[in-house]
Order: structure tokens, then C-alpha cells, then sequence
């Protein structure tokens, strides 16, 4: 696939080939939100035709970075130089006007419109009557297309295109805006290998053409394959600046991690250890070879009763793609799923909730809650049933119902004025304890939490813990936790099924989990992945 | 009033209404302070200037009965309209249907020889299924709710014309179904006794029902609404087949009040139910959907009416008068929101 591609040599790394003044130069760049340093006093450059290649934990500063840079995010202190001019980079325009382009895992792209439209949008060329003279635009498209090797039609729907498509599209948009630096955020997390292939192609050419890259991804195989220089980031400070050569895959994990770890080893000693312990108990939950393509592949794993389960991975790994299929807001393509040996045939998440399984979504405020409902409505609505005056009349008791919310942000220590305040302004934590309050007064025998404390500070984060732990010590509800900061599963869980690229990889428990032996997990596998792949 | 409000204090599930109201009322901007008032402020100025002008005419019992006799089939329509709406869907077929009803009606009557129990009953289950299929279109097929109602509509059109060519139904409706419409329990008509008594029931199942928290949620978050466990499809079928129970109904009382069934009688309905429902999104609340706005939003579009015609205004003033209100009222809302968000 690769050979198909333009036939450019890999760059020779013209960064070091030009010893004159990088392109970009970040200088002290400081972030903090609330508390919490995310970028601290980071020195950073880029040159033209370089490849740079970020890596680091989740939260460890690279996407900041990437934000401050983005003008998505304006940072606390620290300078930006393009060209030796200090920039002031407020908004997305400044950024694009610079040169400065970004395409996110999401694909910013309009579905509805073709591959073409999408390419021109915004700047298309007319004719004198002021309509769109697509041929003309084709015409000088033509160059840019040829370039990076694209042979699908332009003229398709962007929805009807493959996630390599569509990357190929985001790159020729920004090569049409004329950029000098593309950042690409996990740009093979959903592709196939002959497809990956086909973007590193892509990636070398561009860099040949004098393009930068900033090539952010979990899969050190193919950051050290592409990158001139690599920059490593943990908790907020770039740690490590290595050219290429001066990594292997070993060293680039110990710079990652912290530390020097043998993951298979880890995982083995953690499964034996895990079987022991556990293996006199029947399953509270069964996941047996759980497939949702092209996210998940054959899945399996266990919770026990009253036991809390960690689900670690990076992104891309499948872990919410397992969440929600266990709470049947998406339905499994394959496998199975047993609730107490009995299999589940779950057809909603309202048969779901009926058999005693509840989830609290990632995306908190789109999915969770009732953003200009009362506190009382969102605590209310998971469990109505029991509200009522009679049981064959919808009519509800108002006053038990307010008792009950009342009793449930009492017990939770929800911090509010009054009940009938609309969610929208509380605080992230307390918003978190309203979705899991939600389920409390169901019988519950597993809650799925995707995303435990994202966006909640460190005091409601110790609180949701112990009424999770709770949960699960009281009332022998097995937990499912996903969280992308792994020190939290780490301090939570009893043990931690780690995915990669939508399969089980290892399971860590005990004293053999750390935030160390799961993170090189985690790459250990997108290694061998790649090992496999190349 | 203050024994509904004071009910309403004590019942309310979560203090939800009564909470809302007292907190939203009086919280925000002036600007927006007053754009939930503005409403009812003019509707007191306009019965205010209507009673001087002519106070023979316009402020007296009759004709006070005379605009809630008016308000009520509007009122009909219009809370099916507002359950569709909570719920964040369109429907665009309620006047057509209510048309269709209006003919439906007499027509069963007369030309099939059906009793008036019998006709009502089949009228109503034609309005329940034509709802069900907007709904199933609409939450199972997933068909945008404006094409979806919109198409159907049509459709009834054409079903109006082939179930009387064209003709209008006039003779051998009983009497006693003519008389209905005009009849008075208590001095009280019909029409408005019916009204009262659906929005009332449409009231309590929007505030005091675990349906109506339901409906709310769809309307408020469809996604966290089936995050929480809710058949948000089922609602919104049970949605729209409100709506079109409702819109037959209308078309039903319509038949009666004006003694046959004409074509295309009820068409009109659908751009004065949507004009009354937004007005009275911006009643009290800020651009949310409830039926006590609702109300408020037909009885002030019908005192103008009456007031304009009584002021000798001709009648193709007031389809002015309704539009430009509702631009006012609705707009004056929505800016008083983005200057309070600034």
C-alpha cells in the first residue's frame, strides 16, 4: 500500500540538516487549570519538514500543548515565536492564519458535503457571476490530490468515505489553507494497518514538502518510525527531547512510564494472583468474548460481586465501546454478556436498568443530564415507579418524591442551594453524584461509571470514591470503572482489566498494580501490535 | 387562582412546577423579567382600552364567554401542539386532520348512519392512528418530524376530498349534535367546558405524573433521557397521538359549531395553534412549552381579534395582528435570554 503512495524518500530530518533558527520556538509555556499544573515552563521547537513526534500518559501535556498552540487554549505565561516574531495566539483563525493546522481524532469535516466541499470550504473559487467554478477549483486541486496519492472520487459524501479517507481529506484541506505545520492527533487510532501505512506515507511526503508534523500517538512503534525528534511529556513538563535514533521502543516506554518495567511479567503474576483470589466465587458478571467492530474484538472478562473493576486503555482502545454495550446503549455485534450465569438478551438501557444495570455516560452534561431540570428532576428520573400514589396510576407523590431527593443529596453530600435549582451551574463533582445518586435507589447489581471524576476536583473525587466503594462493600454491587487517569483506577480499584486496540491485554491486581505496570500494559501491547503489523 | 398555585405548592412532584415558576419569575435581567410578563401586561392593556372604547360591546359577560367559546377550539388543538413540542418534535398535520375530523364527523353520521357515540368514537381512533403513524415515521423510521407531519398532512388533504368529493356534508346530521357546540351547562358552553377539562387533564399529566416527567425529559435531553432508562420512542409516539386525538377532537367541536362539515374548515388551525404555543413558550418561562402559557397564548391572540373586530378593524387585519405579536413577544424573549447570557 505503501508503494503506492508518491515515491519520496523519508525525510532526512531537515530540522538538522538547516542549523538556522527552528520555524516555531515555545518558550516557558505555562498552563494551569484550577489546581492542577498541566503545562509547566515547556520549551519546545519545530522546524520546517520536521517530523515531531509527542508522546506521553493521558494528562501528561501534550494536548495542552497542542491547545495553547491551537488557540483553543491561551496559556498563563510563556512565549510563542513564528519565524523569530513573537504571536499572540487567541482564537482557531490567528492559529490557521499562522499556518498552524489541526485535525483532531473527530474530523471537523461536514458529513453531508463531498470529500471536494469539504477541501474548499470556505474558499472556493467563482466564476465572474459569482458561482462556484468547480472545475477551475478541481483543476488546481489537482496537484494537491496527486500528491497525497488520493484515488477515491472527490465528488463523494464525506460520511460515505473510510476514516482513512476522511484523514486524507483533513490533510488535503489543510494543505490547501497553506499550512506550515499540521498537527495530527491519533491519526491511525481507527485505521487498519494498510491504511495506517497509507497516512505515514502521507506524513514523510509532507515533511519532504517542508510541511512540519506534529505527530501525537499512544503507538511509540510508529512515532519512532516517522519522527525526526521526539518529545516526551509527564505531568506537564517535556521530560525528554531525543533524535531520531537515540530511542529505542524500550527506552521511549521507560521515558514515558517513569520507569523501567517488564510488562509481560507484570501481567502474568497479576493473573495468577487475581485466579486465587477469586476463583472460589461464582461471577457477578460475565463479559465472554463481547465484538463490536471495528472498536472491539472478542472481549472477556469477569466482575464478582462487590468487587470494583477497573477498564484501562489509551485512546482508541474500546474501553466506552464496552461500557455502553454492557448497559445496552449500543448492542454487542458479537459475545455474550451474563448477569449471575443467566445471559442477558438486553434490547435498551431500559431493560438494562430493569435487570439492574445502570451506567453513568462520559460525556457527562450531553448524556447524563437534564442541563435546565431541577436537582430534584435529575435525581428523580431514573426510578419514578416507586413515587407514585398507586401503583396502576402515573400519578406522582410530590411529596415523597421531593423526601427522596432530598434524603439522596443528603447522603451523598451534594452541595446545593435548593432542590429546585436548575443542574447547569453546579460544580462538575456534585453533577457526577446526581448520575450516580440517580441509581441508588434501584436494586443495583453492577453500575458501569465511564469516566469516574473527569472534570471533578480532588475533594468530590475522594467522596465519589467512598460512595462507589460503598456501593460495592454494602451491597455486593459489582462496579465497572473506566477512568483515563490511571492513578485513579490504581487508588480505586481491586484490579484492572487493561484493552488495547479493542482487546483484553493483561489484568493487573493487588500489589503487582501500579500506574507503572498498566501503563506499560498499554503500550506493551500497541508494540507488539505494530510488531505484528509492520 | 391561589388555591391552584397553593395546590399546586403541595403536589407538585420535586416542587417542580411551582419551584420553576417562583424561581424563574422573578430571576434574571429585568429585560427578561419583563419579557415573561410582557404577555399578559399587554393582554390587561388591551382589555383596558377595548372596555373604554366600548365598554357595551366588549366588556360584558357574553362576550367574554364569546372569546373563551372562540379560545377553545384553538385551545384544543393547541395543547396536543404543546405535548408534541415538549417532547422537541414537529407537527404539521393537526389542522389537516382536524379538517379531516370535521368532515369525518357529520359524514358518519349522516352518510354511514352511525350513531353520534359511534361516530365520536371512530373519529377519535382515526385522530389516534393517524398520530401513530406520525409517531412510528417519525421515532421509529426516524424521519425529520417537519416531512414526516408534513406528508401525512397531505395525505389527509386527499383523504378529505375522496371521502366527500369535494362536497360538503349538510343535511342528516342530528340535531343533538348541532346543538352541542352552542348548548351552556351553568351558562358556561360546551365547547369551553371540553377545552377546560382536556388542557386541565394535559396540565396535571405534565406536572404531576411520572408520564409527564418523562415527556421532559425527552424534551429536554433525548440522549440523557435514554441514558436514564426512558423508552424515548414510546413517548414520542404517545406524543404525537395526543396531538392528533386532539386535532380530532377540534375538527369535531368545529363540525358542530358551524352545523355541517365543510372542506378544508380546520386548515387555518395549524398556523394559529403554532402562533398560540409560542406565544406562550414566552409566557411565564423562558421559550420552554406549557400548557398554562399555552392557554394564555390563545385567549390573548382571540380577545385581540375580538377586540380589533369590535373596534370595526377589518378581519384581514388580524392574521397581522397574530403574526406581528408573536415576532414581538417570542423575539422579545429571545433577545432578553442572549443579553442576559452576555
Amino acid at each position: 500500500m505503501s508503494s503506492a503512495g508518491p515515491s519520496i524518500e523519508p525525510a532526512a530530518g531537515p530540522g538538522d540538516a538547516s542549523p538556522s533558527a527552528p520555524w516555531l520556538e515555545v518558550r516557558g509555556l505555562t498552563k494551569n487549570f484550577a489546581s492542577i499544573r498541566a503545562l509547566d515552563a515547556v520549551d519546545f521547537d519545530v522546524s520546517r519538514g520536521q517530523v515531531h513526534g509527542l508522546v506521553g500518559a493521558n494528562g501528561a501535556g501534550k494536548s495542552t500543548l497542542i491547545r495553547c498552540l491551537a488557540g483553543l487554549v491561551v496559556p498563563d505565561a510563556g512565549t510563542i515565536r513564528i519565524d523569530g516574531e513573537e504571536v499572540a495566539i487567541h482564537t482557531p483563525t490567528v492559529a490557521q492564519r499562522l499556518g498552524l493546522t489541526f485535525i483532531h481524532q473527530e474530523l471537523n469535516l461536514v458529513p453531508r458535503f463531498s470529500a471536494l466541499e469539504n477541501i474548499m470550504l470556505g474558499r472556493r473559487k467563482r466564476t465572474r457571476l459569482g458561482i462556484v467554478d468547480w472545475r477551475a477549483t478541481r483543476r488546481d486541486l489537482q496537484d494537491t490530490i496527486d500528491r497525497l496519492g488520493i484515488t477515491f472520487s472527490l465528488e463523494q459524501r464525506v460520511d460515505e468515505l473510510t476514516v482513512a479517507q476522511r484523514w486524507l481529506v483533513s490533510i488535503a484541506r489543510a494543505l490547501v489553507g497553506s499550512a506550515t505545520m499540521i498537527a495530527m492527533d491519533e491519526p491511525t487510532a481507527s485505521l487498519s494497518p494498510a491504511e495506517a501505512d497509507r497516512i505515514f506515507a502521507v506524513v514523510r511526503h509532507l515533511s519532504a514538502a517542508g510541511v512540519a508534523v506534529l505527530y501525537v500517538s499512544h503507538r511509540l512503534g510508529e512515532v519512532l518510525d516517522l519522527s525526526d525528534t521526539i518529545s516526551v511529556f509527564r505531568d506537564g513538563k517535556l521530560t525528554r527531547r531525543a533524535s531520531r535514533g537515540d530511542l529505542n521502543r524500550s527506552s521511549l516506554v521507560r521515558e514515558i512510564v517513569g520507569r523501567d518495567l517488564q510488562p509481560e511479567a507484570i501481567a502474568d503474576a497479576a493473573a495468577r494472583e487475581t485466579h486465587r483470589a477469586k476463583s472460589a466465587q461464582a461471577a457477578l458478571l460475565e463479559v465472554r468474548e463481547l465484538s463490536h467492530e471495528p472498536a472491539v474484538h472478542s472481549v472477556s472478562f469477569e466482575v464478582h460481586r462487590g468487587e470494583v473493576v477497573g477498564l484501562a486503555g489509551l485512546v482508541g482502545s474500546g474501553r466506552t465501546e464496552v461500557a455502553r454495550m454492557l448497559a445496552a446503549a449500543d448492542r454487542p455485534e458479537g459475545g455474550q454478556i451474563l448477569l449471575d450465569g443467566e445471559p442477558l438478551n438486553l434490547k435498551s438501557v431500559a431493560s438494562a436498568v430493569a435487570s439492574g444495570i445502570a451506567l453513568v455516560p462520559e460525556e457527562r452534561r450531553s448524556e447524563g443530564l437534564f442541563l435546565d431540570r431541577s436537582v430534584s428532576f435529575n435525581l428523580n428520573i431514573g426510578d419514578l415507579k416507586p413515587l407514585r400514589r398507586v401503583s396502576w396510576l402515573p400519578l406522582l407523590h410530590g411529596r415523597r418524591a421531593r423526601a427522596r431527593a432530598r434524603q439522596l443529596s443528603e447522603q451523598l453530600d451534594i452541595k446545593i442551594a435548593d432542590l429546585g435549582q436548575p443542574v447547569r451551574a453546579l460544580s462538575g463533582g456534585n453533577q457526577q453524584k446526581i448520575l450516580i445518586a440517580r441509581w441508588l435507589t434501584r436494586d443495583l447489581r453492577l453500575l458501569v461509571l465511564d469516566e469516574v471524576s473527569r472534570g471533578v476536583d480532588v475533594g468530590a473525587r475522594a467522596e465519589i470514591h467512598a460512595i462507589v466503594g460503598r456501593l460495592a462493600a454494602t451491597r455486593d454491587t459489582g462496579i465497572v470503572a473506566i477512568s483515563s487517569e490511571l492513578e485513579e483506577l490504581v487508588e480505586f480499584c481491586d484490579r484492572i482489566v487493561v484493552l488495547a486496540d479493542g482487546r483484553v491485554v493483561g489484568e493487573v491486581s493487588g500489589d503487582a498494580m501500579t500506574h507503572e505496570s498498566v501503563l506499560a500494559l498499554c503500550y506493551g501491547h500497541a508494540e507488539e501490535h505494530l510488531e505484528v503489523t509492520a | 387562582m391561589t388555591t391552584i398555585e397553593q395546590d399546586a405548592k403541595d403536589e407538585a412532584p420535586h416542587g417542580e412546577a411551582p419551584r420553576r415558576r417562583g424561581l424563574e419569575s422573578f430571576s434574571g435581567s429585568p429585560l427578561q423579567v419583563f419579557s415573561r410578563y410582557a404577555t399578559l401586561i399587554a393582554l390587561v392593556l388591551m382589555v383596558i382600552v377595548f372596555s373604554i372604547h366600548s365598554p357595551k360591546a366588549f366588556f360584558t359577560l357574553d362576550n367574554f364567554l364569546n372569546i373563551l367559546s372562540q379560545s377553545s377550539l384553538i385551545g384544543l388543538i393547541s395543547g396536543g401542539l404543546t405535548i408534541t413540542l415538549i417532547v422537541g418534535e414537529f407537527d404539521l398535520s393537526i389542522g389537516y386532520m382536524a379538517s379531516l375530523a370535521g368532515l369525518l364527523m357529520p359524514g358518519l353520521m349522516s352518510l354511514q348512519g352511525l350513531s353520534i357515540t359511534f361516530a365520536l368514537i371512530v373519529t377519535l381512533l382515526v385522530g389516534a392512528s393517524v398520530g401513530a403513524v406520525n409517531g412510528l415515521l417519525v421515532a421509529k423510521a426516524r424521519i425529520n418530524s417537519v416531512v414526516a407531519t408534513l406528508g401525512v398532512g397531505t395525505m389527509l388533504v386527499g383523504a378529505s376530498y375522496t371521502y366527500t368529493n369535494g362536497q360538503p356534508i349538510a343535511a342528516g346530521v342530528p340535531t343533538a349534535f348541532l346543538n352541542f357546540a352552542v348548548d351552556k351547562v351553568i351558562g358556561i358552553p360546551n365547547p369551553v367546558i371540553v377545552a377546560a377539562a382536556v388542557l386541565g387533564f394535559l396540565w396535571v399529566i405534565l406536572n404531576f405524573t411520572d408520564l409527564g416527567q418523562r415527556l421532559l425529559a425527552v424534551g429536554g435531553n433525548p440522549e440523557a433521557a435514554r441514558m436514564s432508562g426512558i423508552a424515548v420512542d414510546r413517548i414520542k409516539i404517545f406524543a404525537l397521538v395526543i396531538s392528533g386525538v386532539l386535532a380530532a377532537l377540534t375538527g369535531v367541536m368545529l363540525s358542530s359549531l358551524i352545523g355541517s362539515g365543510t372542506i378544508a374548515a380546520a386548515d387555518g388551525y395549524l398556523l394559529s395553534a403554532f402562533a398560540a404555543v409560542f406565544l406562550g413558550s414566552a409566557t411565564l418561562r423562558d421559550g420552554e412549552f406549557h400548557i398554562l402559557g399555552t392557554v394564555i397564548g390563545v385567549i390573548f391572540i382571540n380577545t385581540g381579534i375580538n377586540g380589533l373586530s369590535i373596534f370595526g378593524v377589518p378581519t384581514s387585519y388580524q392574521n397581522i395582528f397574530t403574526g406581528g405579536i408573536l415576532v414581538l413577544a417570542v423575539g422579545l424573549s429571545t433577545v432578553a435570554r442572549r443579553v442576559a447570557a452576555r
